[in-house]
C-alpha cells in the first residue's frame, strides 16, 4: 500500500494546503448539515404546535361526516375505541368530541353556535386544552352545566362569567334540544372564526342535549412522534375493523395547513439546494485549485518513473483521504452541534403564539438525511472534480510542466 | 501606487487558469446570494399572496364594527371621498368594491347557507383567485345581472352546473324584509379547499346592492398595495389615513392575526439560511484567496529578493485580491442575473402535493436593489480583507526560504 | 387551525332546522301548487273524464281558459283568510327518526303568526311569535323567550320538507304563473290537469307545476314539481276532504321530497276555524310565556 502511505504523507507534507481543504470541507458539511437539520426540526416544530394543540395527529369520524357533517353520522361504540387505543404504544393521547349546530342566547342576544361536547381530562392531554382558557376555569369534573364559551362568541352574546345562556337545536331524535348552562370560562383558539362560535360543554351533557346516547362524532389522537402518524393511522384502521369508519391524518384533514407546510418545505429544499450547490463548489474549487498548483510535483514524480496511472491514483486517494477526513471530523461536530440543538434549541428573537402554544425555541433534528446528504455532496463532488485533472496530471509531459513555475 | 497596481492586474491576467478557477468560485458564490435572495423574496410573496390573494386582499377598508357581526346597515363613510383618495393614493396598486351578507342558496335538490359577496368582475380579479380557479363556466364575462359564480363543493352540495338555476334569498339591509331572487350559475370555481368552496357564492355588486337596498353603498374595500410589506406594517401611515370617520383600514395582518406568527417563522427560517450561505461564501473566499497566494510563495520570493519592499508585496497582493474580487463581482452580478431572470420567467414550480391548480402555485424570485448593491459590496470588502492576512505572509517572507521552495 | 368552516354562522342556519319556526303557512296563502280550493263547482264544463283534445273553436278555448281561471282563484283561496285558528298534526319522518307533532295555530293576514306545540310531551308549550319579519320562540323547558334574527328564518319549518317559502310565499297562480290545462299521458278519470309554469324571473327553483285537481269540485289531489331539467323534485298529495266551517278542503297535506330517500312529512288539519275573531293579545309576548 504504497500508494496509501505517499498519499498520506503528502497531506501531511503539505501542512497549510491540506488545513484548507479539510477546513473548507469541513465547514461545509457542518454547515450544511445544521441547515437540513434545523430545516427539519423548525417544520416539525411547527407541525408539532399545531397539531398538538387543536387538531390532533389523526382523526377518526364516520366515514362521510367531514364531507357532509350531520348529527346522526356518529363514531360509535366508544368503549371499544378506548381499548384499541389504549392497546397501540404509539398514541400519546386521544379524546372524543361531539358537535352540532345550534342557537346560543343571552337576554336579546341570540347567536348561531357549534356546540362542542369534550372531555375534559383527555382534552387537557390532547390538545392542552386548559392552555387556552384566557377567563376563567375549566368544568370542574362532575359538573353538568358549566359551558365555556369563545371569546368572540361572549363578545357577540355580552355574555359574563357567571351568566346563564340557553341553547336551543335540534337532537339526534328530532326532538327539540333546549337547556340553559353558567358560563365559567371563556377560551382563545387561536382562530378569530371559530373563537366566535365555539361553544363548549362537558361531552356528557352534550350527548344527553342531542340524544346521542353516548355516541360521538370525533376522536383525535396524538402521536407521540410525527414520523409515526402514517402507520399509526393505518394500524388504528386495521384495529377499528369498520368500514363505517375513518382515520385520517392531519395531512387529509387540515389541507390548507398541510399544503401551507409543503410550501414551506419547498421554499427550504431550494435553499437547501443552493446551499448544497455552493458546499459542491466550495470543494469543487479547493481540490481543483490544490491539484493545479501541483503539477510541477506531478511532472517530477512522472519524471522519476511513476507511472501516469499511479499519479492518478494518487490524486484522487489524496483528495478522497482529504474528503473523508473533514466528513469524519464534520460528522462529530455535526452531531454535536445538531445533537445539542434538537434538545436545547435556540430561542427565536421573538415569541410565536398560536392559540396557546407558543413557539419561543427553534430546533434542531439529528437524523439520516442530516449526515447523508452533505456527505454524499461532499464525496461525490471530490471525486468527481478531482477526476478530471488527475487525469490531466497523469498525461504530463514532465519536462513542460517542470519549466513551470 | 499605480505601478502596483498596474502589476496586480497583470498578475491576475496572467495566470489565467488560476484567475479563472478563483474568479468563478467567488462569483458562483456571489450569484448564488443574489438567486438565494431574489427566491427568499418570492417565497414570502408566495406566502403573503397564498394568505391574502384568494380572496382576502392584502387590506381591507370597511366600517367600524362591521367586521363583528356583518350587520347589513353597516356601510362604509364618505364611500365616493375614499374611492378618490385610493384612486389617487400612488400607494396602492389596486383595489376593489364589496357587498357582503349572509344569505341562503336553494336549488332543486337543497338548501345552503352561504356568505353572498357582491362583486365588482372587472376590477375583482386583480384582487381576488377566483377567476384563476374556475374549473366551469367564466367569471362574469355574460352580461346578465342573474349571474352567479359559486365553489365546486356548493355546487356539489346543491347538485347544479353552469347554467342552472338557483333562488337566493337575503336578508334586506333595512328592516327585517327578505328579498329574494332567482339567479343562474354562470361559473364553478375549485380552490380544492372545503372553506373556499363550499362557503361563498358571488353576485354582481350592484345586484347585491339592490337586493340589501343598499344602492351606492357597499361593505368592503379590498386593497392590493405596490409595496407587498405595507400589509404587513401596522405601523404604515397609510392605516393610519383611512381609520378615520367611522371607517377602519386593517392590513391583512390584523385580519389574520395567526398567518403573521406562521409568516415570520418562515422568515426566520429563510434569514438563517441566508445567513449560512454567506458564512459559506466567505469560507469560500477566504479558501480561495489563501489557496492562490500559498502556492506563489516562489514568486513572491523572487519578487522580494529583487528588492520589493514587504509592503510592496502586501500591498501587491491586496490590490490582487481587489482585482480578483472587481472580475469575480462582475462574473458574479452576471450569473446571477440570468440565472434569476431566467426563474423569473419559468418560476420554480413542484408538483405532486395535491395543489389545486398549478397557476397559483410557482413561485417568482424577485429582483431587488440590495442584490446589485450589497451583496457586491460585500463580496468586494470581504476578498480584500481575506487577502489582508496572506499578504502578510506573502510580506514576511525570507526571500532566501522562499526561493528553496520549488514545489 | 381547527378545520371548522370557515364561515360557521351561515351553515348554522342550514344545520339548525330551527324547530320552533313556524309560518304557519297552511292557513295562509300557499305556494302557487299549493292547495286546491273547493269552490265547489260541480258543472264543471270538463266534468267527464277522458282525453281532453287541443280545443280549436274560440268558443270552447275561452270556456277552457274561464275553466282555469275557476280552478286557479278556488287553489289560491283554498286556505287564505282574515284570521284562522287550527289545531294539527304533523309527522316528520326521516331516515334517522320519526316524529309527530301536535300544534295549535293562530294566524292573522300574512303578517302575524302564533303557534304552539300541544304534544309531545317534552315540547309541551314550545311556543313561537311571528309579526312580519320578526320571530321569537318561548322554550318553556328553559324559561326563555329568544329572538330569531331574521336571517336565520329561511331554514325548513319545524324540521319537516315544509320550507318557510312554502308556507308565505306572496306568489299565486292567478298573478305569477302561466297556467294551462293539459292532458298527460297518464290522465285518469274524473281528473283535470293544470301545467303550471312560473312568470321568468320568479324566484323558484322549479320550472314547472302539474298540478291534479278532481273535476268535480275542482279540489287537488297531488301537485308534482319539476326543475328545469324535467326531473321530478317533489311530489305534495291531497286527501281526506273535509267540512271546516264553511270549507271544503283536504285535510291531510303530505310532502315527499323526490331526492332524500325515506324523508317524508305529513300534515293532517284536526280542526280549522276560518275568519273567526281572535282575542287582541294572541300576537303578543306575554301570550308566548303564557303556561299551558
Amino acid at each position: 500500500m504504497l500508494m496509501l502511505r505517499l498519499a498520506f504523507r503528502n497531506i501531511f507534507r503539505q501542512k497549510r494546503r491540506s488545513l484548507l481543504t479539510f477546513l473548507t470541507i469541513l465547514f461545509g458539511f457542518v454547515l450544511s448539515s445544521l441547515v437540513i437539520g434545523m430545516t427539519f426540526g423548525t417544520f416539525n416544530g411547527v407541525v408539532n404546535t399545531f397539531t398538538r394543540t387543536n387538531l390532533g395527529h389523526i382523526q377518526i369520524h364516520e366515514k362521510d361526516y367531514l364531507d357532509r357533517p350531520a348529527l346522526y353520522r356518529t363514531v360509535d361504540d366508544i368503549p371499544r375505541i378506548s381499548r384499541l387505543l389504549g392497546s397501540l404504544p404509539e398514541v400519546e393521547a386521544w379524546a372524543p368530541r361531539c358537535y352540532a349546530a345550534g342557537l346560543a342566547s343571552l337576554g336579546d342576544r341570540t347567536s348561531g353556535v357549534q356546540v362542542i361536547g369534550i372531555d375534559p381530562e383527555r382534552e387537557n392531554g390532547a390538545s392542552r386544552f386548559n392552555k387556552k382558557i384566557k377567563e376563567g376555569r375549566l368544568f370542574r369534573p362532575d359538573s353538568y352545566r358549566e359551558v365555556i364559551l369563545g371569546t368572540g362568541l361572549a363578545k357577540y352574546l355580552k355574555a359574563r362569567l357567571g351568566d346563564e345562556v340557553v341553547i336551543v337545536s335540534q337532537a339526534a331524535d328530532g326532538s327539540i334540544a333546549n337547556d340553559a348552562y353558567r358560563l365559567v370560562g371563556l377560551l382563545e383558539s387561536g382562530s378569530v372564526e371559530s373563537d366566535r362560535v365555539a361553544f363548549y360543554m362537558p361531552i356528557k351533557s352534550a350527548q344527553e342535549l342531542f340524544a346521542l346516547d353516548g355516541r360521538a362524532h370525533e376522536i383525535i389522537i396524538v402521536a407521540r412522534r410525527l414520523d409515526q402518524v402514517d402507520a399509526l393511522a393505518g394500524r388504528i384502521t386495521a384495529g377499528l375493523q369498520n368500514p363505517g369508519l375513518s382515520a385520517q391524518t392531519w395531512k387529509e384533514y387540515a389541507r390548507s395547513f398541510y399544503q401551507y407546510m409543503m410550501r414551506d418545505r419547498r421554499s427550504h429544499r431550494t435553499m437547501t439546494y443552493i446551499i448544497l450547490m455552493i458546499v459542491a463548489i466550495g470543494v469543487l474549487n479547493t481540490i481543483l485549485m490544490s491539484v493545479l498548483e501541483r503539477r510541477r510535483e506531478y511532472g517530477l514524480l512522472k519524471a522519476v518513473g511513476t507511472k501516469p496511472r499511479h499519479i492518478f491514483a494518487l490524486i484522487l486517494l489524496e483528495a478522497n483521504i482529504l474528503a473523508l477526513l473533514a466528513v469524519a471530523a464534520g460528522s462529530v461536530l455535526a452531531l454535536a452541534l445538531n445533537g445539542y440543538l434538537a434538545v436545547h434549541g435556540f430561542r427565536y428573537a421573538q415569541e410565536f403564539t398560536f392559540g396557546g402554544m407558543q413557539l419561543s425555541r427553534a430546533y434542531s433534528a439529528v437524523n439520516v438525511d442530516t449526515f447523508a446528504i452533505p456527505a454524499a455532496t461532499v464525496l461525490v463532488f471530490t471525486s468527481l472534480v478531482a477526476f478530471f485533472p488527475a487525469w490531466k496530471a497523469s498525461r504530463l509531459d514532465p519536462a513542460r510542466t517542470m519549466r513551470l513555475h | 501606487m499605480n505601478m502596483f497596481l498596474k502589476l496586480a492586474w497583470r498578475n491576475i491576467m496572467r495566470n489565467k487558469r488560476r484567475t479563472i478557477i478563483a474568479g468563478t468560485a467567488i462569483g458562483i458564490g456571489l450569484a448564488a446570494m443574489i438567486f438565494m435572495d431574489a427566491v427568499m423574496i418570492g417565497f414570502t410573496n408566495d406566502t403573503i399572496r397564498s394568505v391574502t390573494g384568494q380572496f382576502l386582499g392584502e387590506g381591507q377598508i370597511q366600517a367600524a364594527g362591521f367586521r363583528d357581526d356583518m350587520e347589513p346597515s353597516l356601510t362604509i363613510r364618505g364611500l365616493d371621498g375614499v374611492v378618490a383618495d385610493l384612486k389617487n393614493d400612488a400607494r396602492v396598486d389596486r383595489f376593489t368594491l364589496r357587498i357582503l351578507t349572509q344569505g341562503m342558496l336553494t336549488s332543486s335538490a337543497g338548501v345552503n347557507a352561504v356568505l353572498v359577496v357582491g362583486v365588482e368582475p372587472e376590477t375583482e380579479v386583480y384582487l381576488s383567485q377566483i377567476d384563476d380557479v374556475l374549473i366551469r363556466g367564466d367569471f362574469f364575462k355574460g352580461s346578465s345581472e342573474r349571474e352567479i359564480v359559486i365553489g365546486s363543493k356548493l355546487a356539489e352540495l346543491l347538485e347544479v352546473d353552469v347554467g342552472d338555476r338557483l333562488v337566493l334569498t337575503v336578508p334586506h339591509a333595512a328592516g327585517a324584509e327578505l328579498s329574494q331572487e332567482m339567479f343562474r350559475v354562470s361559473g364553478i370555481y375549485s380552490f380544492n379547499l372545503k372553506e373556499m368552496d363550499g362557503g361563498q357564492a358571488f353576485i354582481r355588486l350592484a345586484k347585491a346592492q339592490g337586493l340589501l337596498g343598499l344602492n351606492g353603498r357597499v361593505h368592503q374595500i379590498v386593497l392590493a398595495f405596490k409595496n407587498k410589506m405595507t400589509g404587513q406594517t401596522e405601523s404604515d401611515p397609510f392605516w393610519g389615513k383611512y381609520s378615520r370617520d367611522g371607517n377602519e383600514a386593517l392590513g391583512w395582518v390584523k385580519l389574520q392575526p395567526q398567518m403573521k406568527s406562521i409568516l415570520d417563522l418562515m422568515q426566520f427560517a429563510l434569514v438563517f439560511m441566508a445567513l449560512i450561505l454567506f458564512i459559506l461564501v466567505s469560507i469560500g473566499i477566504v479558501n480561495t484567496l489563501f489557496m492562490s497566494i500559498y502556492e506563489r510563495v516562489f514568486e513572491f520570493g523572487v519578487m522580494r529578493a529583487v528588492g520589493t519592499r514587504p509592503f510592496g508585496v502586501w500591498r501587491l497582493i491586496v490590490f490582487e485580491a481587489g482585482c480578483l474580487a472587481v472580475l469575480s463581482i462582475g462574473l458574479g452580478l452576471v450569473l446571477g442575473s440570468v440565472i434569476t431572470l431566467i426563474f423569473t420567467r419559468l418560476g420554480i414550480n413542484y408538483h405532486g402535493v395535491e395543489f389545486g391548480k398549478t397557476a397559483i402555485n410557482i413561485v417568482y424570485p424577485v429582483f431587488d436593489l440590495r442584490q446589485f448593491l450589497v451583496y457586491p459590496l460585500f463580496v468586494l470588502i470581504f476578498t480584500i480583507l481575506s487577502g489582508i492576512y496572506p499578504a502578510f505572509h506573502g510580506a514576511r517572507l525570507v526571500p532566501a526560504k522562499a526561493l528553496r521552495r520549488t514545489m | 387551525m381547527k378545520n371548522i368552516p370557515h364561515r360557521f354562522l351561515p351553515l348554522v342556519l342550514i344545520a339548525l332546522v330551527l324547530p320552533t319556526c313556524p309560518w304557519a303557512g297552511p292557513l295562509l296563502s300557499v305556494p302557487p301548487p299549493a292547495s286546491p280550493a273547493a269552490q265547489g263547482n260541480p258543472a264543471g264544463l270538463f266534468a267527464d273524464a277522458g282525453p281532453q283534445a287541443a280545443q280549436s273553436s274560440p268558443a270552447s278555448s275561452a270556456r277552457q281558459d274561464e275553466r282555469v281561471q275557476k280552478i286557479i282563484r278556488a287553489i289560491d283561496e283554498m286556505y287564505r283568510s282574515r284570521t284562522s285558528h287550527a289545531r294539527m298534526e304533523m309527522v316528520v319522518v326521516t331516515p334517522q327518526w320519526e316524529r309527530t307533532l301536535t300544534l295549535e295555530a293562530w294566524t292573522q293576514g300574512l303578517d302575524k303568526t302564533f303557534v304552539r306545540i300541544l304534544q309531545p310531551k317534552k315540547e309541551r308549550g314550545v311556543a313561537t311569535l311571528r309579526l312580519k319579519n320578526e320571530m321569537w320562540n318561548y322554550l318553556p323547558n328553559t324559561n326563555k323567550v329568544i329572538k330569531i334574527p331574521p336571517s336565520m328564518m329561511m331554514g325548513s319549518w319545524m324540521g319537516s320538507d315544509f320550507t318557510n317559502d312554502d308556507l308565505v310565499k306572496e306568489y299565486n297562480l292567478k298573478d305569477d304563473y302561466t297556467v294551462t290545462l293539459t292532458v298527460p299521458p297518464e290522465a285518469e278519470a274524473g281528473l283535470l290537469y293544470l301545467e303550471c309554469r312560473p312568470r321568468p324571473g320568479l324566484p323558484v327553483v322549479w320550472d314547472l307545476v302539474l298540478v291534479a285537481v278532481r273535476a268535480v269540485d275542482d279540489l287537488p289531489v297531488w301537485q308534482k314539481f319539476f326543475d328545469e331539467k324535467g326531473k321530478l323534485m317533489r311530489t305534495m298529495n291531497f286527501r281526506d276532504i273535509r267540512a271546516f266551517g264553511s270549507k271544503k278542503i283536504p285535510s291531510v297535506m303530505e310532502l315527499i321530497p323526490q331526492k332524500k330517500e325515506g324523508q317524508k312529512t305529513t300534515v293532517r288539519f284536526l280542526d280549522i276555524e276560518f275568519d273567526v275573531k281572535l282575542a287582541d293579545d294572541v300576537f303578543t309576548m306575554r301570550n308566548l310565556s303564557r303556561p299551558l
